[in-house]
Formats: structure tokens, C-alpha cells, sequence
């Protein structure tokens, strides 16, 4: 078990949070969050709802402006480069959400336009749509048909097609069935071999232990402890989280 | 990649069913109603035209007679129908488009069917001026309200702005998109309309192309103001659907509420009589004279002709007393005319301005009065011809009373004129003003839309940017 902010690979981290802090009025949803995650990590935040998991997505999405600190992708500060830092990002939501009047291939090349891919073709983005785990048949097909495993599947394939430096998963596989979940956690450790930094938000110990390199354990807005998923067991892995999530681990 | 956004909402937009059958109602409306209205106007320039010809001839072949008997025989004169005034009516109907010119009377404002009716009946029927200042916005408002809420409820927009796509970008590509949708039906409408003027063949008379393009560019700016205003408030709106109460209300007020009050108000600044209470004051001073203006004394003037030609006796005289007598009557008759129509006119010119004054709480007011403008069924224009009706009434009454007065003596009954006089008289050439004297009485109205549209597209701009995603 090691507690470090450092990015344990020594590369240069591509997602980076320094002092990061967020208030709510008088409410600290983040506290003081130091965190470096270096290209092909797998951080996964852990921790009860109100933990701050989400919040520090935002920080890294510039949805909110930190309180204090900063915000880093690729060394830029997300609050003085807000586009440029976007650009390096993929963002996958508890709920992809899409247009449910255009088709799976339209979905993806919208998004992936906007992501500053340009015209990928035809052929191209079936063949993304498909490596994201969604079937051939269905890529044609207005959204509004799909289920729920298949938006989260076509927004991995958003997220493959962007390219991206960093990626930000928020829940990703809440909901997901096992089989769905899997192939979400197959279609992660693809991204993290490419070299991708992945900052995933979960309430699953389970897929973090299976998926993250490291795991951070969260609380009223702190990062209370940082482990290697390599050094522990799964077992291991739920004693160490009920024990500061529980009330009396509480500040 | 703006086209993409452009492209992606307007896909979005088509395959839409609300809106595909809201555009359909809204075009089938616009192209009904402007199929209607040029149906009518042709209808009705027809009529004119035949209407006009007839009366000509009635006046030629009127018969050998008194030329002051046909003074008061007198003409009918129809205002032309403007090529463009079958997209708006604007106040024609109100107003009247025909005035029968005789001797003694200026009859243009006396028994208009509208002269004593509510600001709400103003508003007339359904045309294709009344569905693009109504009905066009409502279609904008619906198809945008949710273009930032609804995205952000449904959580697209966290998404979108995740892309790194930037809030401008978003906005003028949303704008585009909806304009693009919006074209699926107002080009074709466009189109007809620009058909309808080439068919109609006006001739350069008014400048009809000109007019129509100053028009359809008054719309397109009114349309970008809904569109503004609707991106700026869905960005900035907790909901869709508190945006899409909020505009409604903005809807409500502005093509409903302010223009009748702007109406109302105007009426209380500025009052102008009733038909009734005109035709009243008219007829009492035409009677008794007023301070300046007195009735012509007919012993004065018999006086002052036989000072004038030497005579003891109006026998003598080489011309017809009567005759002059009957033109000073006329004279005084004018200047009445003049002092009352010039006190009705200029109350009129008054409320106008105070409405277009008024178009900055509501742009639906100032789009109205410039289509009524380049439709050429406006105030200002119904007044050009009557007008150019009164001065042509006065030249006949001057030439029948000359003629009376140079062709027959004093006291002699049986002198009668014939139709040489009668053809002699030109017929009414009326001549409607050109695109630069409507936009000359039009500044106020064009400048009030040119801010609104300004201040519309600053507003998105600086709202659309202080958006949250969520």
C-alpha cells in the first residue's frame, strides 16, 4: 500500500490536480485534492455519494472553477486553457446521452467533429462504433432504439474517436449489466495500452480493483488514502474502503 | 465546424414531428394566405380598373348639362393597389380605397366603415403579414426554446461542451440550424412572393422589387430577433420549460398585448374625433365659418365684379357672378377642408409616431407599420392618394366653375357644356410615392428594429457565454 500524489510511472502526468479545492457556499465538496495521473494509469475514485468524486470530474471538465488550486491536462491549466485542455479530453458520463433522432454513426461523427476530428468517413466510424462493442447491425439505427448498454457503448466509441490524451469516466458502468460491464473494463485496459490516463469516478470496488492501476478512496471532499490495486486483493481492497468510509474514519 | 453543428441541428430539427407538422401548418398557412391575398388584390384591381373606366365614361358621356351640375355629378377615383399589398392589407380596409369627388364636399373621410371601430378590430383578418409577424415567431420560439435547457436537462450539452466546442460556436451553429429548418418553409413562401410581383407586372410605378426586398429583409431581421431572444433565454433558463413559459409571455406581449396598447395609448395622447363628431364640426363651420375664414358674401362679390369690369348691372358683366361665386364657395369650402383634414392628418401622423416610438417595448410594432409601409397600405400612403384625389377634385370643381363663369352670363339658365368639356378633364393619374419617401416616413421604425436586433444578438452572445452546463 503506498500514499503518494506522484504519478508512480515518473512520466509526465497528463491529468493533474494541485491544491484543487471547490465550495459551494459554505460547503467544501473538494479539499485540498493533489493527484497526478501519468499516460496509461487507471485512477479510480472511490468513496460514498457528497465524496467529491464528481466534482473533481467537473474541475477537470472546467464545468465549475475551482475555489482554490488548479486543474492541469497535459500541463494546462483547465481554468486559463479551457479549450485546449478539453481538446485532450474524452468525457464519459454515468448516462451517455445522445440525440435520440440521429443514428449511432451520426451520434459519433457529431461528437467527434466537435472534438476536432474532422470528417472520419463512413466506414471509419462503424469500425469504432463496432471496436466500442456496439453491433454492426445497430449502428445505422436511430438511438432512440438503444439501450442503455449500447449509448455507453457509443459513448466509448466518442471517446476512442477523440483520440484523447486523458479520459474522464464518471459511473461509466452504473447500471450496466455483467456482460456489458466486462466488455466496458476490456474496452479501458485497450485505452490505458494506447497510453490514455484514465480518471474513472466508481462506486464498483470491484471493477476498480479489476480496471484501475491505482485507486484513491474519497471522503467529505479529501482523498483519505491512495492505493495500488496491484499490491491488493479485492478483499482487501473493501476492508481498507469501509474502514474510511465509515463514520468514525470521518474527520 | 460550425456546418457540423449547423447540419447536426437541422437533421435533428427535420426529423422532428412536432416540428415537421407545427412548419407544415405554419407554411401551408403562409402560402394559403398569400395565394388569398393576391386572389383579392388582383380581384380587386380588376374591379378597380373596370370600376374606373366605367366612371370615366359615366362622365363623358354624362350629357350636355350645366358644368356646375356636373361638378356635382362628379367622379369616382380609386387608390391603385400597390404589387405588395397583398401581403399586407395594412389599413385598406379601414380606410377605403375609392372617395367620390364632388362639388362642395372632400368625402374621403366621411362614412369609413372603420372610423369608430376598437383597436382589436384593426387587427383584421388572417394574411400573409399577420402569420409572419405571429405566427413565424411562435414556430422560432418552439423550435429553440429548448436549443441550450432542454440539452442540459437531458445532458447532452455536458457532453457537447466536453467536445471543447466552444459556447459561440454552439450558439451561431444552433442559430443556423433552426434558420435552415425555418428556410424549409419561408424560401418557398418567398419565392411565391417574388413570383407573385413578377406576374402581377407592376410596372416600375413604386418600385414593387425594391419594396419587396426592403420587406423581406425587415421580416429576416424581426425573425433573428425571435431567435436571439429564444437562444438567450433557453442558455440562461433553469428549465425548458421555464424558458419556453417565459418566451410564450414574451409572445403574448409583443404580438398581442403592445400593439393594442401602443393603439390605445396613442389614441388617448393624440385623440382624433369620430366620424361622427368630424363630419359634425365640418358641416357647423362649413355653415357659420370659423375665426379667419368666412363664408364668401355673394353681394360682396357681385360688388367687387362690377367694380372690377365697370359694370352697373351683373347683366352687364361679361362673365357668369354665379360662377365666381360658386368657386369662392369652393375656396372657403377648402380652406375648412384643409384646417380640419390638417388637424385630423397631423393628429394621425402624431399617434404613428408615438406607435413606432413604442416598437422599443415590442418589435412586432415596428415591423407592422414598415410592411403596411412597403405594402403601400399604410396611413402615410392612404393619405399620398387622397391627397393627390383632393387636389385633382379641386382642379376639376376649378375648371367646371371656369367654365360656367367664361361661357355664360349672369342669370342665364340654359347655358349647358358638353362632352368636349367633359373630356378635356384628364383623368386622375395617380402616381404612388417611391421606396425612398416610404423609408423617409419609416426611419423611426427602422432604427427601433435595428436596435432590437442589435440588442437581441448582444443579449444571446453575452448569455449563450455565461451558460452552465448543468
Amino acid at each position: 500500500m503506498t500514499e503518494s500524489h506522484e504519478s508512480n510511472t515518473g512520466a509526465a502526468p497528463l491529468l493533474e490536480a494541485r491544491g484543487l479545492s471547490k465550495d459551494y457556499g459554505s460547503t467544501r465538496a473538494l479539499d485540498s485534492l493533489d493527484l497526478a495521473i501519468a499516460p496509461g494509469e487507471v485512477y479510480c475514485l472511490l468513496g460514498p455519494n457528497g465524496a467529491g468524486k464528481t466534482t473533481t470530474i467537473n474541475l477537470f471538465l472546467g464545468f465549475v472553477a475551482p475555489s482554490a488550486g488548479q486543474a492541469l491536462v497535459a500541463g494546462l491549466n483547465v481554468s486559463t486553457h479551457d479549450r485546449e485542455s478539453k481538446r485532450r479530453l474524452a468525457y464519459i458520463p454515468e448516462q451517455v446521452m445522445l440525440y435520440r433522432n440521429l443514428s449511432g454513426i451520426e451520434n459519433l461523427e457529431y461528437f467527434a467533429a466537435l472534438g476536432g476530428q474532422g470528417s472520419l468517413g463512413r466506414e471509419r466510424l462503424v469500425e469504432i462504433l463496432v471496436e466500442a462493442g456496439l453491433d454492426g447491425e445497430a449502428t445505422g439505427r436511430r438511438v432512440s432504439t438503444y439501450s442503455k448498454g449500447m449509448r455507453q457503448k457509443v459513448g466509448i466509441a466518442i471517446a476512442i474517436a477523440k483520440e484523447a490524451d486523458a479520459l474522464l469516466l464518471d459511473e461509466p458502468t452504473s447500471g450496466l449489466d455483467p456482460t456489458a460491464s466486462s466488455e466496458f473494463s476490456a474496452l479501458v485496459e485497450r485505452l490505458r495500452n494506447r497510453g490514455v490516463a484514465v480518471l474513472m469516478a466508481t462506486h464498483d470496488l470491484f471493477r476498480a480493483k479489476d480496471t484501475g492501476t491505482r485507486v484513491g478512496i474519497m471522503r467529505y471532499g479529501r482523498l483519505v488514502t491512495e492505493l495500488s490495486t496491484a499490491e491488493i486483493g479485492h478483499a482487501d481492497l473493501e476492508r481498507v474502503y469501509l474502514e474510511h468510509v465509515s463514520d468514525n474514519g470521518g474527520p | 465546424m460550425i456546418h457540423r453543428i449547423v447540419r447536426k441541428e437541422f437533421t435533428d430539427m427535420i426529423r422532428d414531428g412536432r416540428f415537421r407538422w407545427s412548419a407544415i401548418l405554419v407554411g401551408s398557412l403562409l402560402l394559403v394566405s398569400l395565394a388569398h391575398g393576391w386572389v383579392q388584390a388582383r380581384k380587386a384591381s380588376q374591379e378597380h380598373a373596370a370600376a374606373q373606366a366605367t366612371a370615366r365614361e359615366h362622365w363623358e358621356t354624362q350629357g350636355e348639362k350645366n358644368p356646375h351640375s356636373a361638378a356635382h355629378y362628379g367622379v369616382y377615383a380609386f387608390k391603385p393597389r400597390l404589387a405588395l399589398s397583398f401581403v399586407d392589407e395594412g389599413v385598406d380596409p379601414f380606410t377605403g380605397t375609392s372617395v367620390w369627388l364632388e362639388a362642395h364636399r372632400q368625402n374621403d373621410f366621411l362614412m369609413r366603415p372603420a372610423q369608430d371601430s376598437t383597436a382589436a378590430q384593426r387587427i383584421g383578418a388572417l394574411t400573409a403579414a399577420q402569420v409572419l409577424q405571429h405566427l413565424v415567431p411562435l414556430l422560432i420560439i418552439l423550435l429553440t426554446f429548448g436549443a441550450f435547457a432542454s440539452e442540459r436537462e437531458r445532458g447532452t450539452l455536458r457532453q457537447l461542451v466536453a467536445t471543447g466546442v466552444g459556447w459561440r460556436e454552439l450558439a451561431l451553429g444552433k442559430a443556423l440550424g433552426a434558420s435552415g429548418a425555418l428556410a424549409l418553409l419561408l424560401v418557398p413562401a418567398a419565392v411565391a412572393g417574388a413570383a407573385a410581383l413578377v406576374v402581377a407586372n407592376p410596372g416600375p410605378t413604386a418600385s414593387p422589387l425594391a419594396r419587396g426586398a426592403v420587406l423581406a429583409g425587415a421580416y429576416l431581421a424581426y425573425f433573428v430577433v425571435f431567435l436571439a431572444l429564444s437562444l438567450a433565454v433557453s442558455a440562461r433558463a433553469k428549465s425548458s420549460r421555464t424558458a419556453l413559459v417565459f418566451l410564450l409571455a414574451v409572445w403574448v406581449v409583443n404580438g398581442l398585448v403592445a400593439p393594442r396598447v401602443a393603439v390605445d395609448l396613442s389614441k388617448r395622447v393624440y385623440p382624433t374625433p369620430s366620424a361622427f363628431e368630424f363630419a359634425r364640426t365640418v358641416e357647423r363651420e362649413m355653415a357659420d365659418g370659423v375665426e379667419d375664414i368666412a363664408p364668401p358674401d355673394r353681394d360682396e362679390s357681385t360688388q367687387r365684379l362690377l367694380a372690377e369690369y365697370g359694370a352697373e348691372r351683373v347683366e352687364d358683366l361679361p362673365i357668369n357672378a354665379v360662377g365666381v361665386y360658386l368657386q369662392e364657395s369652393e375656396e372657403f369650402s377648402n380652406r375648412i377642408f384643409d384646417r380640419n383634414y390638417g388637424a385630423l392628418w397631423d393628429a394621425f401622423r402624431r399617434q404613428g409616431i408615438l406607435q413606432e416610438a413604442l416598437a422599443a417595448a415590442a418589435p412586432s410594432i415596428a415591423v407592422r407599420t414598415l410592411s403596411m409601409g412597403l405594402a403601400g397600405t399604410d396611413v402615410e400612403q392612404h393619405r399620398h392618394f387622397a391627397e393627390a384625389a383632393e387636389t385633382y377634385r379641386r382642379d376639376l370643381m376649378r375648371q367646371m366653375n371656369g367654365d360656367m363663369t367664361e361661357n355664360s352670363l349672369t342669370g342665364d339658365f340654359s347655358y349647358a357644356a358638353g362632352a368636349e368639356l367633359w373630356e378635356s378633364v384628364p383623368p386622375l393619374e395617380y402616381e404612388a410615392p417611391p421606396l425612398g419617401w416610404v423609408l423617409g416616413n419609416r426611419i423611426l421604425s427602422l432604427a427601433v428594429l435595428g436596435a432590437w436586433l442589435a440588442g437581441a444578438v448582444l443579449l444571446a452572445s453575452t448569455q449563450v457565454r455565461r451558460a452552465e452546463v448543468a
